[in-house]
C-alpha cells in the first residue's frame, strides 16, 4: 500500500477554502484541455452548513492563482461582485487622527535602494509612504491600478481584490466541476473510517456512499472535524499576543450611485478594536473586530453603528443589520498529520487586519499541489516539512499583525496600553524591533526567500507609524543610494503625477469591465 | 470643436467642401481605423498592424501612416498625399453616420449622413457642392454615401473579425523599434500584429472555418503589409536627410 501512488484527493467544505484547495491542486495535476485526469478530486459540502463568508480581501497573489486556475478577470470581476484593492489604509492608529498606508507596491527603487535613511533625513515632512510609492496616492484617491486597455490579470500597479466571498465559493465551485473535473458531494460525513495505521480511509456520507481517499484535505471551518475533532490535534491560542476573538459584521449600502469605491482596505482603529471597511461595487462590508476581554458586544455594536452613521448617515446606521462572529485567535500545533491536512480556518484563525486568511490557504494548497507525495511512504516527509514551514508563517503573521499595535500611542483604553506592554509582544518581534532601532528592514532581513511579508512590507508600518532607525555607520550602499535618493524621490512623485492622470476611478474601472471586459492580451 | 448635425438640402444647400488633403485640414495623423474588406488595398501603400481604443480597452485594425503622434509620412509640403489608395476613414471627412429614430418605433434606428459643421473642410466658397440645384445630391456626395455605407459595413465586420482572431490567439503585442540612417530611434508602442506562429499552426477546421467568414485572407493581406513598414522608414528617411 506504500507504493501506491496517491491518486485520490478528497476536501471536506466547500467554503472559500475548500474551492480553491480543489481548483489550485486539481489544476496542476489534471489538464481538462487533453483530457488528462490524474488525479481525483471529491469535494464534501454540507448542505445544512453555510460557510462563514467573511474573508472578503486578497493579497495579489490571488490573481496567480486565478489566472493558473483558468478563470478569466472579467469573469471573476462580474460574477463575484470584485473591486480592485491596493494595499491597506490605517486610520487613527497612531493617536487617533493619523492616516498611513501599506500598499501592495514596494518602494521605487527597491531592487537597488533602501530609501529609508535619506527619506527620514530629508524627506520626512512627507508621510513615508507618499515619499516612496505612488500607490499612496492612488490609494488616498480610490483610483485603480488599472485601466481598461491593461490585459486580464496585468497591472500598471500591484493589486489585489475585494469580492463577495459566498459568491466566490459559488464560482470556484461552478469552474471546479464544470472545467477542471472535480466531483461535488452535497451531504453530511457521518462516520470517519480509519487504516490500522491510524490513516484515514474513507468518509460515511448520510446519503449512504462511501468516499475513498489517499490524501484528506479538512476545510471544514472553525469545526476542524477532522484534524482537530477525530485526531484531536491541540489548538494553540495566541490571544496573549493578539487580542481580538469577536466580530461584528455588516453590510452597508452606498449613499449614492457614483459614491467611491475605495480601493484599498480601510481599517480604522477604535476604543478596543478596530473597524474594517470593504468597498465592494453592490456594497461595502463594514465590521468591527474587537477583544471580548476588553469591550463588550453591545458597545462593540455602538461603536460600529456610530462608525457608520458617519460614513453613511443615521437613518441607515441605525436600520443595518449585523452579525456577530466570535472566534479563537490562533492555530493548530500542527496542520499535516498523518494523511490529512488542514486548510484555512479548519487549521487557524487570527484577525483579518492583513487579509491573511485567503493568501495562507493559496499557499497551503500551492505547497499541496507541488509537493503532493506520488505516495504514502514519502508523505510523512513532505508533512513534516508542510508543517515547519506554516509554523513559521504563522509566527510571522502573528509578528506583523502584531507589529501594527505597539507603536501606537494611543492610552485612553486599557486595551491599547495592554497592547504596548512587554509581556504581550513575543520575544522574537520584541528582538527584531531592537534589531530595526539601528538597522531597518530590507532584503537580507528576512529569513527565508518566499517570507509571508517581503521586507518593504515591515517598511510600511514601521515608517508610517513614525518608528526611527538611526542613520548608522558607513556603508557603500548607503553612499551610493545618498547619491540618488533626491532623484528617486523626484521620479516617483513624476510617476505619482502621471498615474493620478491616467488612472480611472475604481468605480469607473469596474463599471468598463462590466460592459466591455478586459482583453486576454 | 466637433458639431455633427444631419444633412439636408435645407440646410446645407450652398456648402462646399473643400477634398484636397492638408496638415491644416486634419490629415496629419499617425494611423487610422481599417476595415478587414479593404485591408487589399490598404496593404498595397501602409503596414496594416491593431490598437486598443481607449475607451473600451477592445481592437481595431489601423493603417499606420507615421512614426509618431501627429505625424502623416504620406503627405509632403505640397499637400499631396503620395499613395495610390487613401483609406475609407481618411476620406470620409467631415462626414460620418449618425443612427437617427426612424420615428413611428422608437427603438428602429437607421443610418443617417452628418456632416461636421465644425470642420475646416467646410465652407461656402471653396471645393465639392453637396447638393446639385434641384436639391438632389451630387456626384460627390454620391461618392460619400459609398464610403459611409462601406465604413458602416466595415464597423460591423471588426467587431467580429477581431473576436475570430483573438479566440484563434492570432494577435501579439509588439515594439517596433526604427533605426534612421541619422542614428536616431523610434520606438512604437502600444500595437499588435498577426502572431504568425500561431497563423502557421493553425489545423484544418480553423482554416476552413477563417476561409469561409472571408476572413483569411485579410489576415494573410495583414502580414504582407508588414513589408511596407520599409517604405514608410524610407520615407521618414529622406525628411531627415
Amino acid at each position: 500500500m506504500n507504493d501506491k501512488a496517491i491518486k485520490d484527493i478528497v476536501i471536506i467544505g466547500g467554503g472559500s477554502a475548500g474551492w480553491l484547495a480543489a481548483g489550485i491542486i486539481a489544476a496542476e495535476h489534471n489538464n481538462p484541455k487533453h483530457d488528462v485526469h490524474f488525479i481525483n478530486v471529491t469535494l464534501i459540502e454540507s448542505p445544512n452548513i453555510s460557510s462563514i463568508g467573511v474573508g472578503e480581501g486578497t493579497w495579489p497573489s490571488m490573481r496567480t492563482t486565478l489566472k493558473k486556475i483558468g478563470i478569466s478577470e472579467t469573469a471573476f470581476i462580474k460574477d463575484c461582485d470584485v473591486s480592485l484593492k491596493q494595499g491597506t489604509l490605517f486610520a487613527g492608529w497612531k493617536n487617533g487622527s493619523d492616516v498611513y498606508t501599506h500598499p501592495f507596491t514596494v518602494p521605487y527603487g527597491y531592487a537597488e535602494h533602501n530609501l529609508v535613511n535619506e527619506w527620514q533625513e530629508s524627506s520626512s515632512h512627507i508621510p513615508f509612504a507618499e515619499a516612496v510609492c505612488s500607490q499612496n496616492t492612488l490609494m488616498l484617491r480610490n483610483q485603480a491600478p488599472k485601466n481598461i486597455t491593461t490585459p486580464e490579470y496585468s497591472f500598471n500597479l500591484n493589486y489585489g481584490y475585494h469580492l463577495d466571498a459566498g459568491k466566490f465559493a459559488e464560482k470556484l465551485n461552478t469552474h471546479c466541476t464544470e472545467i477542471l473535473g472535480v466531483i461535488h458531494k452535497r451531504a453530511e460525513v457521518i462516520n470517519i473510517n480509519s487504516h490500522e495505521n491510524g490513516d484515514l480511509k474513507s468518509l460515511q456520507l448520510d446519503s449512504g456512499e462511501i468516499i475513498q481517499g489517499d490524501l484528506f484535505i479538512d476545510c471544514s471551518g472553525s469545526r476542524s472535524l477532522l484534524l482537530g475533532k477525530h485526531y484531536g490535534i491541540p489548538f494553540s491560542s495566541k490571544q496573549k499576543y493578539l487580542f481580538n476573538d469577536s466580530a461584528i459584521a455588516s453590510q452597508v449600502p452606498y449613499s449614492s450611485d457614483d459614491d467611491p469605491i475605495a480601493s484599498s482596505t480601510l481599517s480604522t482603529a477604535q476604543s478596543s478594536g478596530w473597524i474594517w471597511d470593504i468597498g465592494l461595487p453592490s456594497r461595502r462590508g463594514i465590521g468591527h473586530v474587537f477583544s471580548s476581554s476588553y469591550t463588550d458586544a453591545t458597545l462593540a455594536e455602538t461603536e460600529l453603528r456610530h462608525h457608520i452613521k458617519n460614513l453613511v448617515g443615521e437613518e441607515v446606521a441605525e436600520q443595518v443589520s449585523t452579525r456577530k462572529i466570535e472566534f479563537s485567535p490562533g492555530h493548530r500545533e500542527k496542520f499535516w498529520h498523518k494523511n490529512c491536512v488542514a486548510i484555512g480556518m479548519a487549521a487557524g484563525f487570527v484577525e483579518p487586519l492583513e487579509a491573511s486568511a485567503l493568501v495562507l490557504v493559496e499557499l497551503s494548497a500551492n505547497m499541496i499541489a507541488e509537493q503532493l507525495p506520488q505516495n504514502r511512504k514519502i508523505m510523512d516527509i513532505v508533512s513534516k516539512r508542510f508543517n515547519e514551514k506554516f509554523l513559521y508563517r504563522w509566527d510571522t503573521i502573528i509578528e506583523f499583525l502584531k507589529l501594527h499595535y505597539i507603536l501606537t500611542e494611543r492610552d485612553n483604553s486599557e486595551y491599547w496600553r495592554d497592547n504596548v506592554s512587554r509581556e504581550s509582544i513575543p520575544a522574537s518581534l520584541q528582538e527584531k524591533m531592537d534589531l530595526w532601532k539601528w538597522q531597518g528592514p530590507y532584503h537580507k532581513d528576512t529569513l527565508h526567500i518566499d517570507e509571508m511579508f517581503p521586507s518593504a512590507s515591515y517598511q510600511y508600518i514601521l515608517y508610517g507609524m513614525g518608528f526611527k532607525t538611526n542613520p548608522g555607520n558607513f556603508r557603500l550602499s548607503n553612499q551610493e543610494t545618498s547619491a540618488v535618493a533626491l532623484d528617486l524621490f523626484d521620479e516617483n512623485a513624476m510617476r505619482t503625477k502621471q498615474l493620478v492622470s491616467s488612472m480611472p476611478t475604481n468605480r469607473d474601472f469596474i463599471a468598463k469591465v462590466h460592459q466591455y471586459g478586459l482583453q486576454k492580451i | 470643436m466637433n458639431n455633427y448635425v444631419v444633412l439636408n438640402y435645407r440646410d446645407h444647400g450652398a456648402l462646399k467642401v473643400i477634398t484636397k488633403r492638408s496638415k491644416s485640414l486634419g490629415d496629419d495623423v499617425m494611423h487610422v481605423m481599417t476595415f478587414p474588406h479593404e485591408f487589399r488595398d490598404v496593404q498595397s501603400c501602409y503596414p496594416i498592424y491593431f490598437k486598443k481604443d481607449p475607451e473600451t480597452g477592445s481592437f481595431y485594425p489601423i493603417a499606420l501612416f507615421g512614426l509618431e503622434e501627429g505625424q502623416n509620412l504620406f503627405l509632403d509640403d505640397q499637400d499631396m498625399w503620395d499613395a495610390t489608395y487613401i483609406p475609407l476613414m481618411s476620406r470620409r471627412h467631415p462626414f460620418l453616420i449618425a443612427m437617427q429614430s426612424s420615428g413611428d418605433k422608437s427603438d428602429d434606428k437607421k443610418p443617417v449622413i452628418s456632416i461636421d459643421m465644425g470642420n475646416p473642410r467646410v465652407n461656402e466658397i471653396e471645393g465639392e457642392l453637396l447638393f446639385k440645384d434641384d436639391g438632389q445630391p451630387s456626384t460627390y456626395t454620391k461618392q460619400i454615401m459609398k464610403i459611409l455605407k462601406s465604413i458602416h459595413l466595415g464597423n460591423q465586420s471588426n467587431s467580429d473579425f477581431i473576436s475570430e482572431i483573438l479566440e484563434l490567439d492570432l494577435l501579439e503585442l509588439f515594439t517596433l523599434e526604427v533605426t534612421l540612417s541619422d542614428g536616431s530611434k523610434h520606438a512604437l508602442s502600444g500595437f499588435y500584429t498577426i502572431k504568425e506562429t500561431t497563423l502557421n499552426n493553425l489545423n484544418k477546421d480553423q482554416l476552413a472555418s477563417l476561409q469561409k467568414k472571408g476572413y483569411l485572407l485579410p489576415i494573410y493581406m495583414a502580414v504582407a503589409s508588414h513589408a511596407r513598414m520599409r517604405s514608410l522608414v524610407d520615407k521618414k528617411d529622406k525628411r531627415v536627410g
